[in-house]
């Protein structure tokens, strides 16, 4: 069955899309009120409501987001550690971001590419360190070496999910004309498609996958 | 105290013996550190390492209960290494009388001195007199060398106390024998002063007088009695128990010392022949001399006008005590036990847990046909008949709780250690239906005299008489009292113009306060409630001045005397015995401690004539000994020096080590004849005794030795201060402090909760297992003692959670003299719980 | 004002505990149930309604059965505090103009961190009001010219307050050589003289805040802001020098989405009428 590439065709699911608006908003609150707690800054904290409203904002707020987390799992985890040949070709084109500095051509990639799989276990891994980490300095008083240990786990992760986290917004906005339309609709042209994810097109071309 | 708190910083040695000042007197560490801080030594002697001894210079052990064998040590290695003050010896004490030729000492009598009646346990002290010259004053040898002269004889009395056989009684090691004995011994000189702090580790024993005693021989010897950082100084257990026994609480006095009456002293007369001692000795103030005055102005202050000459000031309606006989506590709860007693008022005390042997106490308790209980709260007392072991069916008695009121809900004065009578104010009302107890004996005092004036009664002349500065209530309403008026009649009054005896000289206008005791008279021209207390508010530019609210803050001395905030007594005198600071002719001994200082030169205000004292107030205006008209130095003493020959006590005029009631000994290492005190008084022997008086020594069911002692954080029975949430928090719960050498023997871990019991008792408390107890060797063997705080109840915290009264384990015996119990050696045994 | 301190001397110290019970009066805290472990010392720890406890230990002496040592635990007031360091609410602990860390139990947001922070386990967490609690070196005595309680409860002088030079001089005065604190985390307000080592008294020899913190406030918070920042210009630099990886339609195909058709069997068809290109 071939695709009429003036067509949409879905690419995330409603409930997947809930699962990710969930996630990036309290990803953002978490990361802004985080900062806030870092640098003490006061204008975020009134934004919170004050300090202390803020402080149980950000553990429900991370409750709310280890649950999002998990149901993720359901929606992208399978395809994110899903790896080809064709990863390690997109990697070596740096996905084709470099335009002009580096003209290698990305490879056809599936539903997914490299750089949002890899993002996407990093948000994983590192969402769970902080998740885990967050829980250990809210839920255990009394141990000392835990809790540092904690707070220094959730600050490592904390900086490393700050990291990436730039890049995957700058690539699925600005970085990536036409993508954000995958957080609004969940769908996206077939000829689109066809340019960012080849393979995933092909394969329900071919009747493999939807 | 002899001398005050403050007054401990200028000692050079401090012992402390007997008294644990850091966690029970903290205060007094302050001045005792102050001491050390100028290079001075506190040395500790203790059967535990106290807290006392974790900062002392010197600290060894010793067993419980052999006090007077390490001072009879002392005193012979102070004589052997002629290490005593010769000038003072010789001119301020009796060491030089020379006594009765028939008197003898225990070497001689195998333990006892003469006079001995084994029967009535008791002493004819016939014997224990002086030779007498011709006119009336004891013979005296001043070269001290005469056999039956004092200092022979106390230095054959302590030759028996070799460092060898004190060791083998104490268990203190030699070494440290030695070193306390030279360091207290270096201040033997005019310049090295040393003091000593006591408390109820010295006084809780059946020779606890004797031991006292011990130390004040060894002052006398070492010139410190009298003299700036040195004394006898008890660290009184409370804030105004000085008080409480100056204004005569005990039943064997009246208010100021004097005896009280007993009933062959049928008249004032016969009264005041049998206490006024009598003296011949020209240079002796003998200031008891003065005993008629101060009993009629009391008897003034009690009865007001109904006392007159014609009535003997009303000396009859004094209650009178039967001749012998002695209703101290243990004896008190003993015929109340025997249902000899109808009821009780159990005042500001908690007798279920502070009296000896609890268990006894309480049962006691039942027998009364009603109590009251007067005291800021209920307590195991008001409560005993539901504590533990108690079935409230079987009691019959009726108890009454009266609420009282705290010292921070009340005005007025309380007496310290040192004797400073210091005014206290009211800070807050009392709370709910509370009184001062002032203000309920007030009520009482009413009530009972309106009964008697309307009734009648067996006999109401002693309380229809009664005069009191209190107001009666209108109406059923409440009475007041204000307590300016008690103080005012405490120091007294002129009720006549009063003049001076020799000089005609007129010294007070009727209706005055009193100067001070000075002038009080036996004629009923004058009135005071306490004679010691007279002066303490007086008449100033002819203003009433409350002496006992004065806060000035000098110290003119550089000492520490601070003589113008407040009142101490007698006549606001800081350190008695003051004029034993200098010598014969009025030079200090150390002049960097001057008391006072004869001046020969300046003139005296009062007489105009050149010679006069200067520095603090001394005792008594007299001139020095050695000048014309001088006067001996210890005033209240008849013959005007300080008694190291003692005969005025009950169980000997030399103190001598007798073994606890209960101890780990079969006999006294001393003289197989007499194990304990010869003159204590046995409760339990005989038959038909009492099984709860039962007691149990060098017996394998009870092998240590137990001592009680207090805590920082709680206080007397504990009734303050268990009820103090932050205080139980600090200390919640009975404990017994063992060595780990005993806790390894028994198989205690530190922590667990363990039995101990003796005779009389068993109760539960947690082990603490420390380094700071050791073993003794006693005798050639190992002797362990143990330690127990009592300040706890079965009552608060109401869980039980605090455990019982170490009173439960505690004998029915008590000093001679005092009466005092034996509570700081006894027989335990403990088990794991 | 100048920095104010404790000097606490334990061989002066007595262990009548004046101070520990003056303390909870002046803060008025509750007291807690204890039991007796086998010793004087209780309550057992620092607690949050603990700022100052006598610690009662018994270490060997060469002169006596025991050497018996009393010794302050409480908030030591470090110039460089851990726990300030790591507490994540602006204004929960400051440094009082006499140098003292402050607690102000509204701004604190109770993530007991300052707890795990404090080199010397001092703060405490209280449970019920999810505040954390300390000394304050009575905050609210000292700027109206009163003495910390403790200090002024002391009979023998062992906790002594006034101006911290002034308080090293004398105890360098009587001898004590090496003050606890003077040096240590840029100066303690809770100054130590101590005869012997400090591990004597309980105290580490060398205190210092864990090493994790101290990587953490030097390296990591500023990496977070780098992180994060970098990151966001670095990606400003990729918009600006090659600029968004724009896709286009291949020309053969048709330009419009016209079609109806979405690769979908789900009921979201509605979002195709507002689809334009």
């Amino acid at each position: 069955m071939k695709l009429n590439n003036n067509d949409l065709i879905r690419k995330e699911t409603a409930s997947s899309m809930t699962n990710h608006w969930v996630l990036a908003i309290s990803c953002l609150l978490l990361t802004l009120s985080g900062f806030a707690f870092l640098f003490h800054i006061q204008s975020i904290g009134d934004l919170f409501g004050g300090f202390p409203m803020m402080r149980n904002i950000h553990n429900w707020l991370g409750v709310v987001f280890a649950v999002s987390l998990f149901l993720s799992m359901w929606n992208w985890l399978k395809e994110c550690i899903t790896f080809g040949y064709n990863d390690i070709e997109w990697c070596i084109a740096a996905g084709g971001y470099l335009g002009k500095f580096w003209k290698k051509k990305a490879p056809p990639m599936h539903k997914l590419n490299t750089g949002q799989k890899l993002f996407y276990l990093c948000l994983l891994i590192f969402g769970l360190g902080i998740i885990v980490s967050g829980f250990f300095i809210w839920l255990s008083p009394g141990f000392r070496t835990i809790m540092i240990l904690a707070h220094f786990l959730h600050n490592v992760c904390f900086i490393l999910i700050g990291i990436f986290l730039p890049i995957h917004i700058y690539l699925s906005t600005l970085g990536n004309p036409g993508t954000i339309r995958i957080m609004i609709y969940g769908t996206v042209p077939v000829w689109w498609a066809r340019k960012k994810s080849q393979q995933w097109v092909e394969e329900i071309e071919e009747g493999h996958s939807h | 105290m002899t001398n005050h708190w403050i007054d401990l910083r200028n000692a050079d040695v401090v012992l402390v013996m007997g008294a644990n000042p850091a966690s029970n007197h903290p205060i007094s560490m302050k001045w005792i550190m102050k001491a050390q801080e100028k290079g001075g030594k506190l040395v500790v002697v203790d059967p535990r390492f106290t807290q006392t001894a974790a900062k002392a210079d010197f600290y060894t052990r010793l067993r419980s209960g052999t006090d007077i064998a390490f001072l009879g040590g002392m005193i012979k290695y102070i004589i052997e290494n002629d290490l005593y003050f010769h000038d003072y010896v010789i001119n301020y004490t009796n060491a030089s009388f020379l006594v009765n030729p028939d008197f003898k000492l225990p070497a001689d009598l195998e333990g006892v001195f003469s006079g001995y009646d084994e029967k009535k346990r008791k002493y004819d002290k016939a014997t224990w007199s002086f030779q007498m010259e011709a006119n009336g004053t004891p013979k005296r040898d001043l070269s001290l060398k005469d056999p039956n002269c004092v200092f022979q004889l106390m230095k054959r009395q302590y030759s028996r106390y070799t460092l060898e056989q004190v060791v083998q009684i104490t268990g203190t090691t030699k070494e440290d024998l030695i070193e306390v004995y030279k360091t207290v011994g270096s201040t033997g000189k005019p310049n090295r002063v040393a003091t000593v702090c006591y408390a109820m580790g010295w006084t809780q024993h059946t020779v606890g007088v004797q031991n006292i005693r011990a130390f004040s021989m060894i002052q006398l010897l070492l010139g410190n009695m009298g003299m700036a950082g040195g004394g006898i100084n008890a660290l009184r257990g409370e804030a105004n128990v000085q008080g409480s026994t100056d204004y005569g609480l005990l039943f064997h006095i009246l208010p100021g010392y004097n005896p009280a009456p007993t009933a062959a002293l049928t008249d004032l007369k016969a009264y005041n022949e049998k206490n006024t001692p009598k003296t011949k000795e020209p240079s002796s103030v003998n200031w008891w001399g003065n005993r008629p005055k101060y009993i009629t102005s009391y008897l003034k202050a009690i009865y007001g006008d109904k006392a007159t000459k014609a009535n003997d000031f009303g000396y009859a309606w004094l209650p009178k005590v039967d001749e012998g006989a002695n209703y101290s506590w243990l004896n008190m709860f003993d015929k109340m036990f025997k249902g000899k007693f109808e009821g009780f008022f159990a005042w500001g005390q908690n007798p279920a847990c502070s009296g000896a042997n609890s268990n006894k106490t309480r049962q006691a308790l039942s027998k009364l046909k009603w109590m009251v209980n007067v005291n800021l709260y209920d307590n195991e007392t008001g409560s005993f008949w539901r504590g533990p072991g108690m079935n409230p069916k079987d009691i019959q008695t009726e108890v009454f709780l009266l609420p009282c009121a705290s010292s921070i809900e009340k005005e007025g004065s309380i007496s310290n250690s040192g004797r400073l009578a210091q005014w206290r104010y009211k800070a807050i009302e009392p709370v709910g239906e509370s009184l001062p107890d002032g203000e309920i004996i007030n009520e009482l005092y009413y009530k009972v005299k309106d009964l008697y004036e309307k009734q009648g009664g067996a006999y109401p002349d002693p309380i229809v008489n009664l005069a009191w500065a209190g107001h009666k209530g209108e109406a059923g309403k409440l009475g007041h009292i204000d307590m300016h008026d008690v103080a005012k009649e405490i120091n007294g009054y002129y009720l006549a113009d009063v003049f001076d005896k020799k000089t005609n000289k007129q010294v007070g206008k009727k209706g005055d306060l009193c100067t001070n005791f000075v002038t009080l008279q036996d004629d009923g021209t004058t009135s005071s409630g306490c004679w010691i207390y007279s002066g303490s508010y007086t008449l100033k530019d002819g203003k009433e001045v409350n002496m006992m609210a004065r806060r000035g803050k000098e110290d003119p001395t550089g000492l520490g005397l601070y003589s113008t905030w407040a009142w101490t007594w007698p006549v606001n005198r800081r350190i008695i015995y003051n004029r034993a600071s200098v010598d014969p002719n009025g030079n200090p001994w150390d002049p960097n401690r001057a008391l006072i200082q004869w001046d020969p030169v300046k003139l005296d205000p009062k007489t105009n004539k050149p010679g006069v004292w200067v520095g603090d107030i001394p005792d008594g205006p007299a001139p020095p000994m050695a000048l014309a008209e001088g006067k001996k130095p210890f005033i209240m003493k008849p013959d005007g020096v300080g008694s190291i020959f003692g005969p005025g006590l009950a169980d000997g005029p030399f103190p001598e080590h007798y073994e606890p009631l209960e101890c780990p000994l079969t006999e006294n290492p001393m003289f197989k004849k007499h194990r304990i005190n010869p003159t204590t008084k046995m409760f339990f022997g005989k038959e038909g005794d009492l099984k709860e008086d039962e007691f149990a020594t060098c017996d394998i069911r009870f092998p240590y030795v137990c001592a009680t002692y207090r805590i920082t954080e709680h206080w007397q029975t504990g009734l303050m201060t268990r009820h103090v949430p932050w205080l139980l928090e600090a200390q919640p719960q009975m404990f017994v402090e063992l060595s780990k050498e005993l806790a390894k023997e028994k198989g205690i871990k530190n922590g667990e909760k363990v039995n101990v019991s003796s005779a009389r008792g068993t109760l539960w408390a947690i082990a603490i297992v420390t380094d700071r107890w050791k073993p003794f060797q006693i005798m050639g063997r190992t002797v362990h003692q143990v330690g127990i705080p009592w300040h706890f109840g079965w009552q608060f915290p109401v869980d039980g959670s605090g455990g019982d009264s170490a009173n439960i384990l505690t004998p029915t015996v008590g000093d001679p003299n005092t009466m005092i119990p034996e509570s700081k050696a006894f027989m335990v045994n403990i088990e794991r719980g | 004002m100048t920095t104010k301190a404790l000097l606490i001397t334990p061989e002066l110290c007595i262990g009548c505990r004046g101070c520990q019970i003056a303390c909870k009066s002046w803060n008025q805290l509750s007291a807690e149930k204890t039991k007796n472990h086998g010793g004087y010392e209780n309550p057992p720890d620092l607690t949050p309604n603990n700022f100052n406890k006598i610690r009662f230990m018994e270490v060997p002496s060469e002169k006596n059965p025991t050497r018996w040592l009393f010794v302050s635990q409480r908030c030591m007031h470090c110039k460089d505090a851990g726990c300030m360091k790591i507490c994540s609410s602006p204004g929960a602990l400051t440094r009082s103009e006499t140098g003292a860390v402050v607690t102000n139990h509204e701004k604190c947001v109770g993530c007991h961190l300052c707890v795990a922070g404090c080199p010397f386990n001092v703060p405490r967490y209280n449970r019920k009001t999810n505040k954390l609690a300390k000394c304050t070196q009575c905050a609210d005595r000292v700027p109206n010219g009163l003495t910390p309680l403790c200090a002024k409860t002391c009979p023998t002088g062992a906790i002594a307050f006034g101006d911290r030079d002034e308080l090293l001089a004398k105890a360098q005065q009587k001898g004590y050589a090496k003050v606890y604190g003077e040096m240590d985390l840029g100066g303690l307000g809770t100054l130590f003289a101590f005869k012997d080592a400090p591990k004597i008294y309980g105290y580490a020899d060398k205190p210092a805040i864990n090493e994790f913190v101290i990587f953490w406030h030097k390296f990591l918070k500023p990496a977070s802001w780098l992180g994060i920042g970098g990151m966001t210009a670095l990606m400003g630099l990729h918009y600006l020098a090659v600029g968004p990886k724009k896709e286009t339609q291949d020309k053969e195909e048709p330009t419009c989405l016209c079609g109806e058709k979405i690769t979908e069997s789900t009921e979201e068809r509605e979002a195709n009428h507002e689809t334009k290109q």
